[in-house]
């Protein structure tokens, strides 16, 4: 090399490895605070997460991952019980409400924090007071306290909660309770990283160790009320790529990733070590069907087709689409086909499934027939037109880009309704346009979404209310239909007073039928719950609810206190077998690279002697 | 100023004789306008950086609580924290006061300073992009070197195409590939590799824990070198190819050199002199090879940071990453306008 080229490199190595240091010394700082042990000999369960953590801190975490480790971390009032899915207890022994349905008061279970001090009920009041009262708190669970009037520990084991107005889904909190003696000395909760570790909790699990966008490590809690997990450490270890994540579980690195999608979870098949976990999911997809948007003052807007203002022009859509070939063909049949709305079946008790007359099936002559009926005439084209005028019943099918599965839908769909006469052309949009034009501009005719439901769904329900549609400056308010019927508005209120469990419920089913009936939305299928594990390292894990239910993602704390894992090797003299040996393969690399530059080496010099001889 | 000197027989044809106060004094005017213009360059970026990620379709605040149902008293309350609902012009008045003094703003999704973010992220990204590009450089200048010198060889064919095709090669189905290979381990390949990432839970402590990183290493750089080393090796070859028909070259060979003298001592200088700019220009691209080889690999970078910011849309982050990369482009842009000038006498003497 020349002179020029060797002070090049040089130049260049001298940025990397002053760079190499930097980081290292970063890393180890970070790890110097957390406790350092060695990890053999203990039960470790790794759970691979699609996604990173984006807080630590309760009051701020809005992904899964985040408050799901927080509910491993810190107890809430109630917890869904394993087997039902109601509403039990957890750091709330007991509870009552007043008649007027106004007041509830807890009773708080006399345990204790990670660090000794006793859990009271003004821990429990301090943080909802912290959250009604201190705009920077109010990111992950503001909307959860928006009803309360006033949260107060008359003692240390009652909490007192009063309510504006009813509020039947108390019950459902989903507000990790924090230790007020470490919270209130944060000066601005808001901004408040929570990366003060080992953390203090009330959970089966406590968090000792976070290294940012890499993994979080928890440590069983044998303070734990209902006893110490069998296991003693958890570790969740951030993939960026699912694919890599699905290598790190075949090879071993990982020993559980739930959330799979359709191929990913195929691709786990035929290997002897990993259970295919493969169940009823919490997730409703539907179709968005334009009813002829407006803001919540009742303004008109967007340019959604006027035909689908037409009750009967949507529910002849509906019965044009076979859900079951969806189910098969675009699943791949890892969904259940949608006879209900936008609760998925593994609610066993909200979910609402129509029959008899009022289902709709997959039908084209009905549909046919319907549109007929209605005066949608159909031209030399097969494309029907309006009954008071000539426009065309062309309409656009909007979907996310780079959808696959999204992709295949769009074909069937379209044809599909061109059977009965209408013309979809697919339009895709990236995800942050779409959530735009469906949300709040109401730039759609028929899309595509769906929602994720909570053991109590009352906020899916909420998301079809005429308050959550734009306001006149045309900001969204977060409706997934742009639908508005003073029935399901009185359906709704009636709901959230209604603190009779069954009487609850009814109503709610009288909402989801409103859906279906009025084909707003039209739901297609329920797409399963996807997730893989060794055997070799989870030897029991108990999913939530028990029969059938979800692992990674569903609600509460079960399946990951439940989880038992075989004792790793014992430690050896030397620190251990996993670092070593990571560094023996490599020094090896090392050696192998040194060696490939000696060979490279070696032929210039071979071949400078044949220039010598020239 | 001794490196020209060695050059200047080489490159001897068009440089003049100069007089050492004018020249140095040239050479700062020079540098002076290049940092003018980086400066200028530097201001745009932060102008185009504001309203090219305003363009970007969608509600920040409805992306950020996408399935959390929020009443529409929340998303103003939200609106209001991610300072949404001013003005346009006075976010940008805001946006610019406050690059100024080093603050990118705050990210929504992860309530920290978006500067904190970065720093975070930069020393990986630094490592991961700074092994690959020496790597990248030594392998392509060396290949392109040899594959010029005994152009139409078996030896050019064989290096030029396998640089070619890899350079070709999606990064993602590369990194995908060696990472089910290499870290997976597929038939008698055994899975030496991780799957992921910079470091493991438990990772050792001390020198150990270099050898740790360095082993997650192997497999993102080799992906990000196997990528772009092709632009070098390209480049070099073509820029040595025209020194070789250069008089001054046949000058050497008649002077009775050895084969190697002529191609060290004076083809190859020569021929560097254009590779230096492309060098620097190229690293742009290679920041965005980073960017997908930190997505496979889920190496806690710059690129990562972008990526999931563009998920989000996280648009104080997405910016924020997104000057970073872009003043550091035109840093090394400038940078190698000064080199340029150092070591080409012709430069100088214009």
């Amino acid at each position: 090399m020349t002179r020029l080229g060797g002070r090049l490199a040089a130049l260049g190595l001298a940025l990397s490895l002053a760079a190499f240091p930097a980081t290292a010394a970063q890393a180890g700082q970070a790890r110097a605070q957390a406790v350092q042990e060695p990890a053999e000999g203990k039960r470790i369960v790794r759970l691979g997460a699609i996604q990173a953590i984006d807080s630590m801190n309760p009051f701020l975490a809005v992904r899964v991952i985040s408050t799901s480790v927080h509910r491993w971390m810190y107890a809430y009032l109630t917890t869904p019980d394993s087997k039902t899915l109601q509403p039990s207890p957890d750091l709330a022994e007991s509870w009552q409400t007043s008649d007027d349905k106004l007041t509830w008061t807890f009773k708080i279970r006399d345990t204790k924090w990670s660090d000794g001090t006793p859990v009271t009920a003004q821990d429990a009041a301090w943080t909802l007071n912290k959250i009604m009262t201190d705009d920077g708190a109010k990111t992950a669970n503001g909307p959860a306290v928006e009803n309360f009037e006033s949260v107060t520990a008359s003692d240390d084991r009652t909490l007192v909660i009063k309510t504006k107005q009813p509020q039947a889904s108390m019950l459902e909190l989903p507000i990790p309770i924090v230790p007020k003696h470490v919270w209130e000395k944060v000066p601005d909760v808001g901004t408040y990283e929570a990366e003060q570790y080992p953390a203090v909790g009330d959970g089966p699990y406590i968090a000792v160790e976070h290294k940012k966008n890499a993994y979080v490590k928890l440590k069983a809690n044998p303070a734990y009320w209902r006893g110490a997990p069998k296991i003693d450490e958890l570790h969740v270890i951030f993939y960026e790529n699912p694919e890599a994540a699905n290598v790190g579980l075949k090879k071993g690195d990982i020993d559980w990733i739930g959330r799979l999608a359709g191929p990913q979870f195929q691709a786990l098949a035929g290997d002897p070590n990993i259970v295919q976990w493969n169940t009823q999911g919490r997730r409703a997809s539907y179709l968005q069907l334009n009813p002829g948007a407006a803001t919540a003052d009742g303004e008109a807007i967007g340019d959604g087709h006027p035909a689908l203002k037409d009750v009967k022009v949507r529910q002849a859509i509906h019965h044009a689409i076979d859900k079951k070939a969806l189910v098969d063909q675009v699943q791949n049949g890892l969904a259940v086909p949608a006879d209900g709305s936008i609760v998925p079946p593994m609610y066993k008790d909200f979910f609402w499934q129509a029959e008899g007359d009022t289902r709709v099936s997959f039908d084209p002559a009905r549909a046919n027939k319907i549109l007929d009926d209605a005066g949608y005439k159909k031209g030399a084209d097969g494309i029907r037109t309006m009954p008071d005028g000539d426009r065309k019943l062309e309409m656009r099918f909007s979907i996310h880009t780079e959808d696959p599965i999204e992709d295949k839908l769009a074909q069937f769909l379209t044809g599909w309704l061109k059977d009965i006469g209408i013309q979809l052309t697919t339009r895709k949009l990236d995800s942050n346009k779409f959530t735009e034009e469906t949300g709040s501009t109401a730039l759609y005719d028929i899309a595509i979404s769906g929602w994720s439901v909570n053991p109590d769904p009352e906020e899916v329900f909420a998301t079809h209310l005429c308050s959550r549609r734009p306001t006149a400056a045309g900001e969204g308010g977060g409706t997934e239909s742009f639908y508005c019927n003073e029935e399901y508005e009185k359906l709704y209120r009636q709901q959230l007073a209604e603190l009779d469990r069954p009487k609850r419920i009814a109503l709610m089913k009288q909402m989801q039928e409103k859906l279906y009936t009025d084909a707003p939305i039209i739901a297609v299928y329920y797409p399963n719950n996807l997730e893989g594990y060794r055997k070799d390292r989870i030897t029991s894990i108990t999913p939530i609810p028990e029969d059938k239910g979800i692992l990674y993602g569903g609600s509460g704390y079960w399946p990951v206190y439940s989880l038992q894992a075989p004792a790793g090797p014992a430690p050896s003299d030397d620190g251990g077998a996993g670092p070593f040996t990571t560094a023996v393969v490599a020094t090896a690399a090392g050696v192998v690279v040194v060696f490939g530059l000696g060979l490279v080496l070696m032929a210039r010099l071979r071949r400078k002697g044949d220039d010598d001889r020239e | 100023m001794t490196a020209p000197i060695e050059i200047e027989p080489a490159a001897g044809p068009a440089a003049g004789p100069e007089d050492g106060r004018g020249a140095r004094r040239g050479a700062l005017g020079y540098a002076l306008a290049k940092l003018g213009g980086a400066l200028l360059s530097i201001g745009m970026v932060v102008v185009a950086t504001f309203f090219l990620f305003r363009l970007i379709p969608g509600d920040p605040a409805i992306a950020y609580t996408r399935d959390v149902p929020l009443t529409p008293d929340q998303l103003t309350l939200l609106r209001r924290q991610m300072g949404l609902d001013r003005p346009l012009p006075e976010q940008f008045l805001d946006f610019v006061a406050r690059a100024l003094q080093g603050d990118l703003g705050t990210s929504y999704e992860y309530r920290r300073p978006v500067a904190e973010l970065i720093g975070e992220r930069l020393g990986p990204t630094l490592l991961l992009v700074g092994t690959g590009l020496v790597i990248a450089v030594t392998l392509g200048l060396w290949q392109g070197t040899r594959a010029a010198w005994n152009h139409g060889g078996r030896l050019d064919r064989f290096s030029t195409g396998i640089s070619l095709t890899l350079w070709s090669v999606p990064t993602f189905w590369l990194g995908l590939l060696l990472l089910m290979v290499f870290a997976a381990g597929v038939g008698p390949i055994p899975g030496i590799f991780p799957t992921r990432g910079m470091e493991d839970v438990d990772a050792p402590d001390g020198p150990m824990y270099l050898l740790h990183v360095a082993h997650h290493l192997v497999l993102p750089c080799i992906t990000l070198v196997a990528v772009v080393y092709a632009q070098y090796l390209v480049v070099m070859r073509s820029s040595l190819l025209d020194e070789i028909g250069q008089d001054y070259v046949t000058t050497a060979r008649a002077k009775g050199l050895r084969d190697a003298q002529v191609r060290r001592r004076h083809a190859v200088p020569n021929a560097l002199l254009p590779t230096v700019t492309l060098v620097f220009l190229h690293i742009g691209l290679v920041v965005q090879g980073a960017v997908t080889t930190e997505t496979v690999y889920s190496w806690p970078g710059l690129g990562l940071l972008f990526y999931e910011a563009i998920k989000g849309p996280d648009f104080a982050v997405m910016q924020g990453t997104f000057m970073v990369l872009c003043v550091a482009v035109i840093i090394m842009n400038t940078l190698a306008d000064v080199l340029y000038h150092v070591l080409d006498p012709r430069v100088r003497s214009a």
